[in-house]
């Protein structure tokens, strides 16, 4: 079945096409939310959140208008950054750094080198301001075009690009500082 | 090409030459041929492309049972079905109340549309002023002088 028939299905309360969705789009809305919040609570939060709007608002979604992927992870992307202006960036900072990273070698006592730069890219990643994250997050991570990741974002694909470059620069900056 | 150019596309595009825009990419090759901070600026940009490539996520375990699991209300019915809905009476005592008062408000303001419509039209003020147009002209053919007191 094609994402507009399961949305129809469910528009009429099907919940096994509802089913089918959260299965489908479940792992991408995830690590996009994760890589903007930074811990696992929140994440998990936010993501339910997501999946209740695609049950109660699933008639606004217009297929002719966009992707059903690029519609929720629109979603994610206003519930995200409704949070973050509610909650501030230091907790994302400390979570980042504290509570998920902890399989990660710490800087200094890593097994390799490898571990060490992983953990100072992530670190690098969790510093950057919400709308460089979340432009290199959908077009690396998630795969979107810059016309549809400036779309989610509400930006122009102008806008974008120059967050994409401005967040490449500073993680290489950072980097190389480190190295 | 200048640096700024080739630090632009390499911003956008990645470290991977095959990724960069056609129209550019023999340029750029050249370019980065002839240029020792290109080359510098490459380099930095692969290791970070490898890097963002080995970062990991989380498993989520159980999140999606509890996706999958949470209480889903009934989806939305469009505006006529949301002030149906509303209408109706509610689960609060308030809306018990007040929502069987206001749906008997709906064939009183019925009726008075209706009424409004039929009983006091625009045609009877028309008769009225044709009719008071017709009494002044026979007003003022009246010979008054005729008129004995």
């Amino acid at each position: 079945m094609t994402d507009e028939e399961l949305m129809q299905a469910v528009c009429m309360g099907d919940k096994e096409a509802y089913q089918i969705l959260v299965k489908q789009h479940l792992k991408s809305i995830s690590h996009y939310a994760y890589r903007l919040l930074g811990n696992q609570k929140d994440t998990e939060d936010i993501t339910q959140e997501v999946f209740l709007r695609l049950w109660t608002n699933a008639k606004k979604w217009k297929s002719d208008k966009s992707k059903l992927t690029t519609w929720l992870h629109r979603i994610a992307h206003n519930l995200c950054i409704d949070y973050l202006r509610k909650h501030g960036r230091v907790q994302t900072q400390k979570s980042f750094d504290e509570e998920d990273f902890g399989s990660l070698p710490k800087t200094g006592e890593a097994n390799d080198n490898g571990g060490d730069k992983l953990r100072l890219l992530q670190e690098a990643i969790s510093t950057l301001p919400e709308n460089q994250r979340s432009a290199l997050t959908l077009c690396h991570y998630q795969g979107f075009s810059n016309k549809e990741a400036a779309a989610i974002m509400n930006i122009s694909v102008k806008a974008l690009e120059s967050a994409i470059a401005r967040a490449k620069r500073s993680l290489r900056e950072q980097l190389a500082a480190n190295q | 090409m200048t640096l700024e150019e080739f630090t632009r596309i390499v911003d956008l595009y990645g470290a991977e030459s095959a990724r960069w825009p056609k129209a550019l990419r023999a340029e750029c090759e050249t370019f980065l041929a002839n240029n020792a901070p290109a080359r510098m600026l490459l380099d930095q940009e692969r290791v970070v492309d490898d890097l963002m490539g080995q970062l990991e996520f989380p498993g989520f375990p159980g999140l999606e049972s509890r996706v999958l699991n949470q209480p889903l209300p009934e989806p939305k019915d469009g505006i006529f079905g949301e002030l149906a809905n509303w209408l109706l009476p509610g689960e609060s005592f308030g809306k018990q109340i007040w929502r069987p008062a206001l749906v008997a408000c709906i064939p009183l303001a019925f009726g008075i549309v209706v009424a409004n419509y039929f009983s006091f039209g625009v045609g009877i003020e028309n008769d009225g002023f044709q009719y008071w147009g017709d009494e002044l002209a026979m007003l003022s053919l009246t010979d008054y002088t005729e008129i004995r007191f």
